[in-house]
C-alpha cells in the first residue's frame, strides 16, 4: 500500500508494523509526531501496545529498559537535549544488552536555541554502545525501523534510527506501507533469552567486580562485530522480501571516480543530483552514502574509497576542537591503506543548526578539493567550512 | 537469529548480558552503612492533647480497618463518657491535628460521638475483684470515670450523689439540645453494669457522715457544689424577672417559663450563659448576651456559640453590668410600657418591682453597643430587659468538704495523681479545680483511679511500678493512659518513643486533600422552640470514613510503603509489624523519608 505521509510518521508505521509492546516518550520538537501518532494508534486499537507517558526523556528511556528486561519490544523516540538528557539511560540499555529501538530526529543542540537540523545530537552518543543507522528518505526511514528491531534482537544490542528534522520528520514522501503478515513474517514476535521473571528471579545490571567487567565488554564489542555481519544478512533477506535494499553504506555512480563525495542523511539526495548533473558533463564524479556509523564498517569504507584519489567528506557536525566527525572516523580506517592506495580526505563543515546544503554548496566543496588536490596529498589537513559568512 | 542460539552461552566467562547467575545474597550491602532505620511508634499530637488521655490514634486506626467494636472497646478504655465528650468537648485534639496543615483537622469528636452511641459491644473484662472498697462523692463527669476505671481494676465502688440521678453538673446545667438525656443515662448505666454501687439522695457530711468514709480503703472526693448566693449586682435583689442561670437551667425544659416575646439579658461569656441564652429562645425570649471581655474572650463552646448566634441570639462585647434598673427606679429616660398581659396574670408585679433593664459601662472602645454604634470606653449604655439570667462564673463551694484537707486557691491541693493532703483521700473535678471542662473532669478522675490502684495495691503488699507521671502521659504532657498503666494495650507497638509527632515529620506525598465529614445540624428554622438535639452528628459509615482521613501520626499501619521502596528488599512483611534485614540495608534511609507517618527513625550505627 502506498502512502504519502511523512517522515515522522514513516517512523510511527514502522513501529506499528513491528508490534512494538511497550512505548515510552516524552515530546519534544520535530519528534512529537512520531509517538502522537503511536498514540493514536494504540487508542485506536491498530496498535496493541502499553504506551506511557513519562515525566523526562531519562524516563522514557529508564522505561523501555525495564519494558525490554521483561522481555518486551520497545520504542522510544527523542531528539536533541532529550536525547542528551538520555545520555547515562543509552548505557543502561547498551551495557544491558538491551534491545531497544529509538528514532532520533537529528536536531542540532543548544544554545543558541534553535529546532533545525544536524547530527550533533546523535553523533554525542557515538560511545554508549548504540547502533546508529542514518536515513535519506521517509521510505528508507520506515524499512530501517523494521529492520532495526530485528538487528537489535539478533545481536542484544540497542538501535538508533536517525533521520533528520524537518527535511525528513515533516516532509510528505510516497512511501510504500508493506502488509502485516508480510512483516510479521519477515521479524516474529521477540524471544528474550534472560529476562524478568518474578518466576525465576534474576537481577539485571548488578554489581560487575573488576574480574567480570571486562569480560562484558568484550562481549558488547564482539556483539557489535556481529551485528555488522547480521545487518548486512537483515538487509539482504528485507530485499528479498520487499525489493529495496540499502547495504551499510551505499555506492552511487562511484566506479572509475577520480572524486567521491562522502555524505549521511539527506544532503545525499542533493548529493546525487549534483553527481547525476556533473556525470552528465563527463567529470568522474561519485558519491559514498554513510547508511550505518556504529557498529563503523571500516572494511565496506575501504573497499569503497581503496585507490580513490581524492575524497570530499560532507559532515553536518563538528567534533569541535578536532573536525567533522565522519571524515574523521573515516581518515582514521583508510590510515593503514598502502600510500598508492590510500585518498586525501578532504572534510568539510556543512549546513549546522539546519542551513541549507544546496547543489552550488555541494559544487563549493568540490571545487575546493579539486584546487588542492595538486597540494599536498595527505590526512592530517583541516577542514573546511563551507557556507559561512566571511 | 534469536530462536536458534543456546540457552546458556557463557563466553569469557561471562553471560552475554548483565544478568545475575547465582543470588544476590552474597553481596551484603548492609556492610555499607554508618546510620541504620529503626521502627518506632511515637505518640500522635491529638493523644498528647486530649484532656482524658484517650489513644485517638489507635481509635482511628481501628475504624481504618473498619473494626467498630475493637475501636469503641479502646475508647471506652480511657473514657467511659465518649457520647458526652462527643458532644461537649472543646475538642483540644483538633486543633492539634497534623491534619489542619494540610486541609482540616479530623473530626474527631464526631467519630467519638458515633463510637459513644453504637450499642456497647463486650469488651475487655474487668480485672478480678478485690476486697479493698471506695467511696466517690460526686457523680459528676470526675466521679464517673473514677468510679468506671476503678471498677474495672476489680474495686467495690460506692458512689455518692446528693441528687435524684448521677451526672452532675451534665444533668443539672447541660441542656437537652446538647446533650439528650437518653445518652447520659447510657453512659452511666454502662458504668454501673460494672457493679458500681450508685447512692443517690445522698448527701454525704448529711446523710452520711464524713467520719463514716473512713471505714473506707480509698475515698476520691470528685464534686463541689457551685457558691450559688443573691445575684451581685446594685438594684437586682428581689426583682421579679431575675434570675441565676444555675436555677434557670436547673429547670430545663420541664421549667414552666413562658418568656414569649420578653426581652433577656443574659450576663457572662461562658458555656452557662451561652446555655441560659439558647433556653431562652427555646421558651420563647429575645435574647442579648452581654460579655464584659472581648469576642476572643468567649468561653462558651464554639459550637454552641455557633449555633446560638444561627437561633437569633445577639451578642454585646466589653460591656459590664453597673445595675439592674426596676419599674420603682427607671432610667430617666425610660417611656415606661407595661405589658397589660402581665398584669392580668397576676404573677407578682403587685409585690416586687419589675425588671426594666440594665445600665452598663462600656470595658473597651470601639465595641457595637445596644444602639448599633461605637463608643468610648466608660461610656454608660441601657439595655432594655423584661428578664436578666446572671450567668457569671460561679466557685466551686468547698466549705461542705472536710476542712482539713490542705486547699490551694480556693480547691482541694492535689498531686498529678489526685492525692490530697490526706492519706488514702484522693480529689479531682471541680473538687481540686479539675472541672473546667467535661475533658479535665474524666482525665482527673482516671488520674485519681490510677493513683488510688497504686497506693491500695501496694498498702497489700503487691509489687507496682513507681508512679512515673511522665511516662504514662501521652507525650510526656498529655493525660495520663490506662492502658500504659494496666500494661494492657491491645495496640501492637514498635519501640515506642513517647514523642509528638509534628507535621514536618510526615510525608505528604502519600496523602490526598479530602474535605472533613461536617456534623449535620437541624435546620434552625425548623427547631422552633423545641428540645431536640441540634447537632446531629454523622452516621456510621460518614465516621468511618472520617476516620479513614487521620494520618495515624507516628504509628505504623502497615502501609507496606517501607518495604516497596526498599532498594535492597531488606523489608518484610510480619503478621505484626516488618522485619528489618541489617545484612542488607544499607543505611539509604528512603524508608524513613518515605514513610508517611513518622513511624521510622533514623539512628547511628552501633548505637
Amino acid at each position: 500500500m502506498k502512502k504519502v505521509i511523512m517522515g515522522n510518521h514513516a517512523v510511527s508505521w514502522g513501529v506499528r508494523l513491528a508490534r512494538a509492546e511497550v512505548i515510552a516518550a516524552y515530546p519534544i520538537t520535530p519528534q512529537t509526531q512520531i509517538v502522537e501518532e503511536l498514540a493514536e494508534m494504540c487508542a485506536a486499537g491498530s496498535l496493541k501496545a502499553r504506551f506511557i507517558k513519562v515525566e523526562s526523556e531519562h524516563s522514557a528511556m529508564a522505561a523501555c529498559i525495564g519494558a525490554a528486561a521483561a522481555g518486551a519490544r520497545a520504542f522510544t523516540a527523542t531528539s536533541a537535549q532529550g536525547l542528551a538528557l538520555m545520555h547515562e539511560m543509552l548505557h543502561w540499555a547498551a551495557g544491558g544488552r538491551l534491545p531497544v529501538v529509538m528514532a532520533d530526529v537529528n536536531r542540532a543542540m543548544a544554545p543558541g536555541w534553535t529546532v533545525w537540523t544536524d547530527q550533533n545530537d546523535s553523533l554525542s552518543q557515538r560511545d554508549t554502545g548504540w547502533i546508529q543507522l542514518y536515513c535519506e528518505s521517509n521510505q528508507e526511514v520506515l524499512d530501517t525501523t523494521i529492520q532495526a528491531f530485528k538487528l537489535a534482537e539478533a545481536v542484544d544490542l540497542p538501535v538508533m534510527i536517525v533521520l533528520d528534522a524537518f527535511f525528513l520528520s515533516h516532509t510528505y514522501e510516497p512511501v510504500d506501507i508493506p502488509d502485516a503478515a508480510d512483516v510479521d513474517a519477515f521479524l516474529p514476535p521477540r524471544k528474550a533469552r534472560y529476562k524478568l521473571d518474578t518466576k525465576e528471579p534474576h537481577s539485571f545490571g548488578a554489581l560487575a567486580p573488576p574480574s567480570v567487567y571486562m569480560e562484558m565488554r568484550l562481549r558488547q564489542q564482539e556483539a557489535m562485530a556481529e551485528a555488522l555481519k547480521a545487518a548486512r544478512a537483515i538487509d539482504e533477506e528485507w530485499g528479498q522480501r520487499f525489493g529495496r535494499r540499502y547495504g551499510l553504506l551505499e555506492r552511487y555512480r562511484a566506479e572509475d571516480a577520480e572524486l567521491l563525495l562522502v555524505t549521511s542523511g539527506t544532503v545525499t539526495s542533493t548529493a546525487r543530483y549534483v553527481v547525476d548533473q556533473l556525470r552528465a558533463k563527463g567529470e568522474k564524479v561519485g558519491l559514498v552514502k554513510a547508511r550505518m556509523f556504529r557498529p563503523f564498517p571500516t572494511e565496506d569504507w575501504r573497499a569503497a574509497l581503496a585507490g580513490v584519489p581524492q575524497v570530499a567528506v560532507l559532515d553536518r557536525n563538528i567534533s569541535p576542537g578536532h573536525s567533522g566527525i565522519f571524515a574523521e572516523e573515516i581518515r582514521a580506517a583508510l590510515y593503514d591503506l598502502p600510500e598508492n592506495q590510500r585518498p586525501a580526505i578532504h572534510g568539510y563543515i556543512v549546513g549546522l543548526g539546519g542551513r541549507d546544503v544546496r547543489p552550488e554548496t555541494i559544487i563549493d566543496c568540490i571545487d575546493r578539493t579539486r584546487a588542492a588536490a595538486g597540494a599536498r596529498k595527505g590526512t592530517e589537513r583541516e577542514d573546511v567550512w563551507v557556507g559561512v559568512k566571511s | 537469529m534469536p530462536d536458534d542460539r543456546p540457552n546458556t552461552d557463557f563466553v569469557h566467562g561471562v553471560p552475554p548480558i548483565a544478568v545475575s547467575s547465582t543470588t544476590t545474597m552474597a553481596n551484603r550491602t548492609g556492610s555499607w552503612k554508618y546510620i541504620r532505620p529503626i521502627y518506632q511508634d511515637k505518640i500522635a499530637p491529638c493523644n498528647a492533647a486530649c484532656p482524658v488521655g484517650i489513644d485517638i490514634e489507635g481509635v482511628m486506626n481501628l475504624l481504618r480497618e473498619g473494626h467498630l467494636a475493637e475501636a469503641q472497646d479502646l475508647i471506652l478504655r480511657e473514657n467511659p463518657l465518649p457520647g458526652v465528650t462527643g458532644r461537649l468537648c472543646e475538642r483540644p485534639c483538633e486543633g492539634a491535628c497534623n491534619r489542619v496543615q494540610f486541609d482540616e483537622a479530623v473530626s474527631i469528636h464526631a467519630v467519638e460521638r458515633m463510637l459513644g452511641d453504637l450499642e456497647t459491644t463486650p469488651m475487655a473484662a474487668p480485672k478480678p475483684a478485690r476486697a479493698e472498697q471506695v467511696a466517690i462523692v460526686g457523680s459528676g463527669p470526675a466521679g464517673l470515670a473514677c468510679a468506671w476505671h476503678l471498677a474495672r481494676l476489680g474495686y467495690a465502688v460506692d458512689l455518692f450523689e446528693s441528687e435524684a440521678e448521677a451526672g452532675g453538673r451534665l444533668r443539672r446545667e447541660v441542656p437537652e439540645y446538647r446533650l439528650p438525656r437518653a445518652v447520659l443515662n447510657r453512659e452511666i448505666n454502662r458504668i454501673r453494669a460494672l457493679g458500681v454501687n450508685l447512692r443517690t439522695h445522698t448527701r454525704v457530711g448529711v446523710d452520711v457522715k464524713w467520719q463514716e468514709l473512713s471505714a473506707y480503703d480509698a475515698v476520691f472526693l470528685a464534686g463541689a457544689p457551685r457558691r450559688i448566693k443573691a445575684i451581685d449586682l446594685p438594684g437586682a435583689s428581689e426583682v421579679h424577672g431575675v434570675h441565676t442561670a444555675h436555677e434557670f437551667l436547673r429547670g430545663g425544659p420541664g421549667q414552666p417559663v413562658d418568656l414569649l416575646g420578653r426581652r433577656v439579658t443574659v450576663l457572662g461569656g461562658g458555656d452557662a450563659a451561652v446555655d441560659a441564652a439558647r433556653c431562652a429562645v427555646r421558651h420563647g425570649g429575645r435574647v442579648t448576651i452581654v460579655h464584659d471581655g472581648p469576642h476572643d474572650s468567649l468561653r462558651g463552646h464554639a459550637d454552641a456559640v455557633k449555633e446560638a448566634i444561627r437561633e437569633g441570639v445577639r451578642f454585646v462585647f466589653d460591656a459590664a453590668p453597673l445595675a439592674a434598673r426596676t419599674s420603682d427606679d427607671p432610667p430617666d429616660d425610660w417611656e415606661g410600657r407595661l405589658d397589660p398581659a402581665d398584669v392580668i396574670q397576676g404573677d407578682g408585679y403587685g409585690v416586687r418591682a419589675r425588671l426594666v433593664g440594665v445600665e452598663f459601662t462600656r470595658s473597651a472602645p470601639g465595641s457595637t453597643g445596644a444602639a448599633g454604634m461605637t463608643a468610648p470606653a466608660g461610656e454608660r449604655f441601657f439595655q432594655p430587659a423584661d428578664v436578666l439570667i446572671d450567668a457569671r462564673p460561679v466557685p466551686a463551694d468547698l466549705d461542705a468538704l472536710p476542712s482539713e484537707i490542705a486547699r490551694v486557691g480556693g480547691v482541694l491541693a492535689v498531686d498529678a495523681f489526685g492525692r490530697t493532703s490526706r492519706e488514702s483521700w484522693f480529689a479531682g473535678g471541680d473538687a481540686a479545680g479539675e472541672g473546667g471542662t467535661v475533658a479535665e473532669a474524666l482525665g482527673s478522675g482516671k488520674r485519681a483511679a490510677i493513683g488510688i490502684d497504686r497506693h491500695l495495691r501496694a498498702r497489700a503488699g503487691e509489687e507496682v511500678p513507681e508512679l512515673d507521671a511522665k511516662a504514662l502521659r501521652y507525650g510526656g504532657t498529655g493525660n495520663m493512659s490506662m492502658t500504659r498503666w494496666r500494661g494492657d494495650d491491645p495496640v501492637f507497638r514498635t519501640n515506642e518513643l513517647n514523642e509528638v509527632v509534628t507535621f514536618e515529620m510526615l510525608n505528604m506525598a502519600h496523602f490526598a486533600r479530602v474535605e472533613a465529614h461536617e456534623d449535620r445540624h437541624l435546620d434552625p428554622d425548623h427547631r422552633g422552640f423545641g428540645w431536640a438535639e441540634t447537632n446531629l452528628g454523622l452516621s456510621t459509615e460518614e465516621g468511618l470514613a472520617e476516620a479513614a482521613r487521620c494520618f495515624n501520626c507516628g504509628v505504623c499501619n502497615m502501609c507496606e510503603l517501607c518495604m516497596i521502596f526498599c532498594p535492597d528488599v531488606a523489608i518484610k512483611r510480619q503478621a505484626q509489624g516488618f522485619s528489618l534485614s541489617y545484612k542488607y540495608c544499607k543505611g539509604c534511609g528512603v524508608c524513613v523519608e518515605e514513610c508517611p507517618r513518622g513511624a521510622m527513625s533514623m539512628t547511628r550505627e552501633g548505637l
